[in-house]
């Protein structure tokens, strides 16, 4: 028996193999190559992302204006986010599986592209801001919901998410330009 | 031939030069054109559903277009100036592009009626409010055009 030791670093080289070789099995797939290579596909596909930001982030900032006290400041914060929420989870849709198809058409020359990998963190982080969020300050909503000036804490979830979110886009549209 | 001669001013004066000239210069105002789309789209999107009654009924019609209008106006001026900005690149390529004269064409139109329809019922009381079948269609409308304005943008790098 052979007692095979692998450092730590022969490790993560053969994590990035893995991954990079899961790349180009997604990009060697069917689907993939139908879309890239179809003449109408990939750009239908692309303009429905892009114009379902308005559905995912623009119903996402009007809540965050009105955290932020910027608009709509009569109405409770909570009656905002609970008409908003079925749209924005209509968007998010939109845009998972648009994005999904987007990523499979181009999974391999992805895998090197800068912008793809920073847009990937920045929607993790987005993820995470909302799920803080309603756990803390927001479980005390009934406490500040009418009030004009939001609680710190709210206020910086509004303005982390408004940051993220047009990292998201300059990330997402600088994939294109690095091809 | 207005137009055209507007453009051939435009191309060499010192925006056009900019534009045309800088490495990253269109790629930023674009990503700003982006930007702005996420706000101004969203606010539409919300007051036109508001008006069809489905989303932010807690709200009074008036109340919605009143209160998303700095954000419509606002966002409309941001996507105009970022547009001529992104047009500068290369006035005359986009004078004789179709989708182009498309797109113009269709965002006069909705500036003309979605802004219309939206100070319209901004203004009114909440008892005076238009319940009609025609907001519903006004707003429809609204969608329909902003929607084409958005595909025939994208095109325009396309055709």
């Amino acid at each position: 028996m052979i007692n095979v030791e692998i450092s730590r670093s022969e490790m993560r080289i053969i994590q990035r193999h893995i991954l990079l070789h899961l790349c180009q099995w997604v990009y060697g797939t069917h689907l993939s190559t139908a879309i890239r290579e179809s003449v109408w596909v990939f750009p239908i596909i692309e303009t429905i992302h892009v114009l379902g930001i308005t559905v995912l982030v623009g119903t996402i900032a009007i809540l965050d204006l009105r955290l932020l006290g910027m608009i709509m400041k009569r109405e409770p914060v909570s009656g905002i986010a609970r008409q908003v929420l079925p749209w924005t989870w209509t968007g998010f849709f939109i845009m998972f599986v648009t994005g999904l198809l987007l990523t499979i058409a181009e999974a391999e020359t992805n895998y090197y592209n800068w912008a793809f990998r920073i847009k990937l963190i920045l929607l993790i982080l987005v993820g995470l801001n909302p799920l803080i969020f309603h756990l803390t300050i927001y479980r005390k909503v009934n406490t500040w919901d009418i009030s004009n000036v939001t609680p710190l804490r709210a206020r910086i979830a509004a303005t982390c998410s408004l940051t993220l979110w047009a990292g998201i886009i300059i990330a997402g549209r600088m994939i294109a330009y690095l091809h | 031939m207005f137009f055209l001669e507007f453009c051939h001013w435009l191309a060499k004066s010192h925006i056009g030069v900019i534009m045309r000239d800088s490495t990253w210069g269109f790629a930023i105002v674009e990503i700003g054109h982006l930007l702005a789309l996420a706000i101004f789209g969203g606010a539409v999107l919300l007051v036109d559903l508001r008006f069809l009654g489905l989303g932010f009924r807690t709200q009074s019609k008036s109340q919605v277009a009143r209160e998303l209008l700095p954000l419509t106006v606002g966002g409309v001026i941001l996507m105009f100036v970022s547009g001529f900005l992104l047009m500068a690149n290369g006035p005359i390529r986009y004078y004789y592009n179709p989708a182009f004269r498309l797109k113009m064409c269709l965002f006069f139109l909705a500036l003309c009626f979605h802004f219309i329809l939206q100070t319209r019922v901004a203004r009114q009381t909440l008892k005076g409010e238009d319940n009609s079948r025609w907001l519903k269609a006004g707003a429809i409308v609204s969608l329909v055009l902003w929607f084409s304005i958005g595909l025939a943008g994208r095109a325009i790098g396309y055709v």
